[in-house]
């Protein structure tokens, strides 16, 4: 008599329950990087307030040394906020102390993303003049490598797909790794590329203004005859005799670096990447001058900037299909994308006065075209081969990881900082709660779980056992999908989210009280317990759904709209209610459904519904037959 | 009947009990709840926290000893300063110890506190090198910034804003436009009853009082969507019969999902009595109390307003649609009619005769009985047909 599916069903879902839990817990223990003890395996990541976490502090670097602007520093801290935020759901905190500093604070021990969000972001789009190979030690591979902004000539709308696969330059790919393709760690650089020496003279020659470094106390301290040798180059140094004279610059501190002449800093081989990539924060952010700046393993010397970062609408981090790599896909404003379709003009057309191609042919021998450097502060992250007129949106290119690729669209997207600052220090901070605060927090959810059950024993007798269990349940999927989340997403866990999950379990026992009332209502009317089951899920299940609807809403509306702390929350406000309902559907009905076959769940003293069934006889003339046509 | 205490008709859902018709008294009632809110919105304000309005930190060397040492020296500096204009008394909200990755730095512990004036962390400063013995000037003082800026309230204003906007679209396909707005009006009455109460009695607002804040949102409408449903179910094809007004109808919905509605509350509260309990009767003060100060003011106002409020409004503005208002006064004549003596209009399901009592326990669209066959799902409706004739029938010949 009961309905085919209500036969059927009870073992399906409780297997596909069984899976989903196999499915997570196999997720917690080996996926996204577990390693370690069980007990570090199931570690769900703790907030700053529960575990601790780093702190940086941002100074922020003025002209004269005084203090910013008020408004500035909370502009930049807003900035700095969607930032930290943009890595993951992860409660960072960010404040102003004092009138100059900013600190971020994030839980757990990770710091270089921290290190990342103080920088300026200054994009600017640079044509590529001059490049040269790097002598200095090979960094860690970082982000880049360059290739290209995917070129499509001729077309005007969607050029990204169409011509990058084959023709972006692949051996930029090679220096992705790190090591330069081309002469990996020759001490003299083997292809040193210029030509046009003359062409790019003086004039731009002074970029170091206020700067504390003077170039007369560089030219002391490298002394006469190096200075001399420098100041002749007109082209990185290539003869061995002139490496020895040379060598005092390889001495210099990044500041005084700075204090050189853009075409100093590229034609002598002794300052290398590193310290070019650790002169002051906004040394090259002047988009008037030209500039030597560095991708690992090149050195590029750098016309003026023709395209900056205002100049872009929108980023955002896209896997490209074809070449199974992420990029940042960058939409530009109106005035934006004819200065980039110029610039890219430009380095399209042959213009054999300033020698760019041979610039190109310095990275990549096959190259025909330009190179195009897009520069973020003091380094490249990519310099791609302009093969045609850019006229739509474009990509930059690179072997981004996902996060990579995501942490420089967000940069781009919220925009440079009117500020620049630079890092006073790095600090480790203890728990603002501590452990008591935890352990609080645990006995409370022992005890509020404790009385949820002593209630539901109480009101629903046997009942109360499927509550319970289903709580049960409900915390351990939980518990599972805080650990996943925690190691994929970042997602971290403070006391108040722990508070708010211990509610959320009290919230999901609601979803019992409706179906267990609807169930007395149905058995009253004179139904079969096993038809009752059946018939009280149909009803119960419409506003179940109907009311979690409405907090998965809330949850995604809040997810999408709002920004730190409430975004947390909204993530695990829809976990939890998700949650509820996988417990909903695939525990509890089928529990119930299998339960009402037994004969003790007609018994009063067992099942919670004994009154109502007790009641039943003074029904019966109106219901008077179901309960023998239903068995 | 045989058993007939109020818990028991609670139970059965047929206590009777007359909400709906004193829907006059529980307006007054909010009306002046709401006003006395707005008034101490106005004079009171809020009492927030340092996330939100900033403070000052202060920083003492880590030789000092213990981190609990530290609190201890800087609670009591801090404690001994009087309270300000407002009757605010200034305190320590969080200590960390700070160690320095770079090689150099030392270690120190932070302490931050609620805004002082220079004057005052002047005075704590020289209270706390005291103490420990240090010179004034060891310790360092900085104003804080709030961490929660204002973009993360205007945000979240604006996610609060596009989710009722959101809802109410929900509530009018799902159920109708009337309840849509009665719905999302109690959840309104809700939010503003609790920020009240924070605001009349002072609590501190917090990122945690404010996350609460937003998890009432959910709540309420919840309730107030499984009382819908019913009065829904109830309130189907009512114009087709005469036995019942829309508003008695609801009034039945009311008292059917009564001890649902008791029993969420009282479940949900349950572990939120638990961190209100720990939070502030063991620790307190922090984030436990605050979330569960939070959460036991709105959910306990959201099942209360889901039954006295929401109900009646919708009854209110139903009674209003020329429809409905033309069926009740056809009720209303009929029994008047009836010359059976004293009808009783306001009369719940427990006022009627025995026999009428018997045949709206089966009669009455209780859960059982969909009197609308073509609502539900295929399986039931098979199963309806067969068994549940008793169930639906002698409803349908009543209308």
């Amino acid at each position: 008599m009961a309905p085919p599916q209500g036969q059927q069903r009870p073992g399906r879902q409780l297997a596909l329950l069984g899976a989903l839990f196999v499915v997570l817990y196999l997720l917690a223990f080996f996926a996204f990087g577990a390693s370690g003890s069980i007990r570090d395996r199931l570690h769900p990541n703790l907030g700053l307030d529960l575990v601790g976490g780093t702190q940086v502090t941002y100074v922020a670097q003025t002209e004269a040394g005084d203090a910013p602007p008020r408004t500035n520093l909370e502009e930049a801290r807003g900035i700095i906020e969607s930032r930290v935020n943009a890595l993951g759901v992860s409660e960072a905190e960010v404040v102003i102390e004092g009138d100059r500093n900013i600190v971020v604070s994030k839980a757990g021990s990770s710091d270089d993303s921290l290190r990342e969000v103080g920088a300026a972001a200054q994009m600017r789009f640079r044509k590529v003049l001059k490049a040269s190979i790097d002598t200095g030690p090979v960094q860690a591979p970082p982000s880049a490598a360059p290739s290209g902004s995917s070129p499509a000539p001729g077309t005007s709308a969607a050029p990204n797909a169409s011509a990058a696969p084959a023709a972006t330059p692949a051996p930029s790919g090679g220096q992705g790794g790190g090591a330069p393709a081309p002469a990996p760690s020759a001490p003299a650089p083997s292809a040193p590329v210029s030509s046009a020496p003359a062409a790019a003279p003086s004039g731009t020659a002074a970029p170091d203004s206020g700067a504390p470094v003077t170039v007369d106390a560089v030219r002391k301290k490298v002394g006469e005859k190096a200075w001399d040798t420098a100041s002749k180059l007109t082209e990185p140094a290539n003869d061995p005799a002139q490496t020895p004279l040379l060598a005092p610059f390889g001495d210099l501190t990044p500041e005084e670096i700075h204090a050189l002449t853009p075409e100093m800093q590229f034609n002598i081989p002794a300052i290398t990447c590193d310290k070019l990539n650790n002169r002051p924060a906004s040394a090259i952010d002047n988009e008037k001058i030209k500039v030597t700046a560095c991708q690992p393993g090149v050195k590029f010397y750098l016309d003026v900037a023709k395209v900056v970062g205002t100049d872009i609408a929108g980023a955002s981090p896209v896997l490209d299909q074809q070449q199974n790599q992420w990029v940042v896909s960058l939409d530009f404003t109106g005035p934006g994308q004819e200065k980039w379709t110029a610039l890219t003009r430009e380095a399209f057309t042959k213009q054999p006065a300033d020698g760019c191609e041979t610039a190109a042919q310095a990275v990549d021998p096959s190259a025909q075209y330009c190179l195009v450097a897009v520069v973020l502060d003091r380094e490249v992250i990519s310099a791609p081969e302009i093969q045609g007129v850019l006229t739509g949106d474009s990509q930059i290119t690179g072997q981004f990881t996902p996060a990579q690729a995501t942490d420089l669209a967000n940069k781009l997207k919220f925009g440079a900082l009117p500020l620049t600052f630079s890092v006073q220090n790095q600090e480790t901070v203890t728990a603002t709660l501590g452990t008591e605060q935890l352990e609080a927090g645990l006995i409370a959810a022992g005890i509020g779980m404790l009385l949820v059950a002593i209630y539901s024993f109480f009101y629903y007798r046997l009942l109360g056992s499927v509550i319970f269990s289903s709580l049960v349940l409900s915390a351990l999927l939980t518990f599972g999908a805080l650990v996943v989340l925690g190691r994929s997403i970042g997602f971290t866990l403070t006391l108040a989210g722990i508070a708010g999950f211990i509610v959320s379990l009290g919230v999901a026992a609601d979803s019992f009280v409706i179906y267990f009332e609807r169930l007395k209502d149905e058995i009253r009317e004179g139904r079969s317990p096993r038809s009752a089951v059946e018939r009280a899920w149909v009803r119960a299940r419409r506003t179940i759904i109907s009311a979690n609807a409405i907090t998965i809403l809330a949850a995604v509306v809040l997810y999408i709209v709002s920004i730190g702390a409430v975004q947390g929350f909204a993530f695990a406000l829809g976990l939890s209610t998700v949650l509820d309902l996988v417990v909903v559907f695939l525990f509890r009905h089928p529990v119930m459904t299998m339960f009402a076959r037994t004969r003790a769940f007609l018994s009063p003293r067992v099942s919670g519904l004994g009154r109502v069934l007790k009641q039943r006889p003074a029904d019966a003339d109106v219901a008077p037959t179901s309960r023998v046509k239903e068995a | 009947m045989a058993d007939s205490s109020l818990a028991n008709r609670l139970y059965r859902g047929e206590a009777g009990l007359n909400v709906v018709g004193r829907r006059k008294m529980w307006f007054t009632i909010a009306a002046i709840a709401v006003l006395i809110s707005i008034g101490s919105f106005a004079i009171n304000r809020f009492h927030l926290g340092i996330e939100f309005a900033g403070g000052t930190k202060l920083s003492v060397p880590a030789s000092v000893g213990t981190i609990d040492e530290a609190r201890a020296a800087v609670d009591r500096a801090v404690d001994a300063l009087p309270a300000d204009a407002e009757g605010v008394e200034p305190e320590v909200v969080t200590i960390q110890r700070v160690d320095s990755v770079d090689a150099g730095g030392g270690a120190t512990y932070t302490a931050r506190t609620s805004e002082l004036t220079n004057e005052q962390a002047l005075q704590v400063k020289q209270a706390v090198a005291r103490d420990f013995g240090l010179a004034p000037d060891q310790i360092s003082d900085s104003g804080v910034s709030a961490a929660w800026g204002e973009s993360v309230t205007r945000q979240a204003l604006i996610g609060l804003l596009v989710f009722i906007a959101l809802v109410m679209v929900y509530l009018i396909l799902r159920f109708e436009w009337r309840m849509a707005v009665a719905a999302v009006s109690s959840l309104l009455l809700d939010l503003v009853l609790t920020a009240g109460v924070y605001s009349l009695v002072g609590f501190e607002v917090t990122p945690s009082t404010v996350i609460g804040f937003l998890t009432i949102l959910g709540f309420s409408l919840y309730d107030v969507v499984v009382v819908f449903d019913k009065v829904q179910e109830n309130t189907r094809g009512i114009t087709a019969g005469s036995s019942r007004t829309y508003s008695e109808a609801a009034n039945l919905a009311v008292n059917q999902t009564i001890m649902r509605s008791i029993n969420t509350g009282l479940v949900a509260l349950l572990p939120v009595g638990g961190l209100l309990f720990i939070g502030a009767g063991l620790l307190g003060a922090g984030t436990l109390k605050d979330l569960g100060l939070v959460l036991f003011v709105g959910m306990g106002l959201g099942v209360f307003s889901s039954i006295v409020f929401a109900t009646p409004v919708l009854a209110a503005l139903k009674e209003r649609e020329p429809r409905i208002k033309a069926h009740t006064q056809r009720v209303l004549a009929r029994r008047a009619s009836a010359a059976r003596g004293e009808v009783p209009v306001k009369a719940g399901a427990a006022e009627r005769t025995e026999d009428q009592v018997a045949a709206m326990a089966g009669a009455a669209p209780k859960v059982g009985s969909r009197p609308n066959a073509k609502r539900t799902s295929g399986s039931s409706t098979n199963r309806g047909g067969r068994s549940g004739g008793a169930g639906n029938r002698p409803s349908g010949k009543r209308r």
